[in-house]
């Protein structure tokens, strides 16, 4: 095909982009999700309201949780993955990832190496899970959006997930290298 | 440790895939903006954001990690512009909401030990799991199963804190006001002052960078 | 001027830029190191940190989502 060894192709589509250029195209992004939606980025809440829906498959109810009496996540228990608009940006950024990677003929199922790696998954994704609820947002709702936001806590995450990546740098090292 | 080098294998060509899962992606984008306009919205915000963080290998957790783990800076410096940028864009909106006698708009919640106990879970489990939100969907996307078996456990794991939320609400969020810095300091101190912070944060970062370049070559 | 081969395929980061870092080190200066990677971040941080520290390199890519980097050991 002429069309990939152009290098426009090469340098939109096959190269990885500079830092920077990620940098100013995600702030732009996130301005325009604030005017149009009146709230920043943020991925986490979504992943809660997907356990709702999946608990509820299993015949468990949890709309009596006060998590769930809040307003807009009461609203979200009703609603389904097709119906959400936190599960349409997050299955796009699964999608928009998967598009780059393919534009890019990159894509690779990347098999596990070692069953350190599953245990490092679990319980990283466990920590990430429980964290991101109480502190409000994840390293984007409640750093990248609560600062641009000016708000404290996304001040107060922001020093604490360096001290979090610290011990978490050593767990790595210490248990999980393979 | 070997020293044969092994034989090139054929490469496939990707590109009609991508192709096709493009024009997939613009017919569900259409079906959604059926059921409602907002969903469509949100579904092209999601795949922007995949591809803008793909394309640029833009990773939060690195950006945290890195400078700890192998002294490198140049990602902690990006998402520092990428702050600053977001710090001007949103306090246009915010200001002119505000001055429209609106509520600001914004992601402003409770700060408090709980917020520094959040982080550190969530900064612990980020770099044990190669990823953060963003970053394990952006790898699901990319084909590494180890991220799918962290999305998994996010999942529970979000279910956990959403169980316990209403004891940390009753013990701690119910007392601790949400803080929005314009309100303790006002307008132009908090934003110009968060400007300067965050440009300190950034010479901070490239003197260390190059401070630990150094001591390396030792 | 021995090559040597680091296996980091399915690891994801930081791993492969660890051990890249921990294999050079025991490397003699003209050594070159073979590294393989399929993580796509790895692919960015691991020849930004060897070029930083003055090593020649050089990435092929040798299937889709496969690179390998040459890492030339110069001091």
């Amino acid at each position: 095909m002429n069309f990939t060894n152009s290098p426009l192709y090469k340098k939109i589509f096959k190269d990885a982009w500079s830092y920077w250029t990620g940098a100013i195209l995600l702030a732009i992004l996130n301005t325009a999700m604030l005017a149009i939606s009146g709230k920043g980025w943020g991925v986490t809440t979504t992943f809660a309201y997907w356990g709702a829906w999946i608990s509820k498959l299993f015949g468990a109810d949890v709309s009596g949780w006060d998590f769930f009496q809040i307003e807009a996540n009461a609203k979200a228990l009703g609603q389904s993955v097709f119906t959400n608009t936190g599960s349409a940006q997050n299955i796009g950024i699964i999608a928009g990832a998967l598009l780059a990677t393919l534009l890019a003929s990159q894509f690779k199922i990347k098999k596990l190496k070692s069953y350190k790696q599953v245990i490092a998954a679990a319980l990283g994704g466990l920590l990430m899970g429980y964290g991101a609820r109480i502190a409000f947002g994840c390293n984007i709702g409640a750093f990248f959006s609560g600062i641009a936001s000016m708000s404290l806590h996304g001040w107060i995450y922001a020093v604490f997930i360096f001290l979090g990546a610290w011990i978490g740098s050593k767990l790595l090292v210490r248990y999980f290298m393979t | 440790m070997e020293d044969v080098k092994k034989p090139k294998r054929k490469k496939k060509n990707q590109v009609p895939a991508g192709v096709g899962l493009l024009i997939v992606l613009v017919v569900i984008g259409i079906v959604l903006a059926g059921i409602s306009p907002m969903l469509s919205i949100y579904w092209i915000f999601g795949i922007s954001f995949g591809f803008v963080l793909q394309k640029a290998r833009f990773c939060f957790t690195a950006a945290m990690r890195d400078p700890v783990l192998t002294g490198s800076t140049s990602l902690a410096r990006a998402v520092i512009v990428a702050l600053m940028l977001a710090t001007i864009g949103f306090a246009a909106i915010q200001y002119s909401a505000v001055s429209k006698g609106l509520p600001v708009p914004g992601n402003i919640h409770p700060a408090g030990i709980f917020t520094a106990i959040g982080a550190t879970m969530f900064g612990v489990g980020m770099v044990i799991a190669g990823g953060c939100a963003s970053g394990t969907l952006m790898r699901v996307g990319e084909g590494f199963v180890q991220q799918w078996i962290a999305l998994v456990f996010f999942i529970i794991g979000s279910m956990w804190g959403a169980h316990d939320y209403g004891w940390w609400s009753k013990v701690f969020f119910s007392k601790s006001p949400a803080v929005f810095l314009p309100d303790i300091f006002g307008w132009a101190p908090a934003f110009f002052g968060q400007l300067i912070v965050l440009a300190i944060l950034f010479a901070v970062a490239e003197w260390y960078e190059n401070k630990k370049l150094r001591s390396e070559e030792e | 001027m021995a090559e040597y081969r680091l296996d980091c395929l399915g690891e994801a980061c930081p791993v492969p830029l660890i051990k890249t870092q921990k294999k050079m080190e025991q490397l003699k200066v003209g050594d070159t190191l073979i590294v393989e990677i399929d993580h796509s971040c790895a692919m960015k941080n691991v020849p930004e940190w060897a070029r930083k520290v003055g090593h020649n390199v050089e990435i092929e890519e040798v299937d889709d989502g496969e690179w390998e980097i040459y890492i030339e050991k110069t001091k």
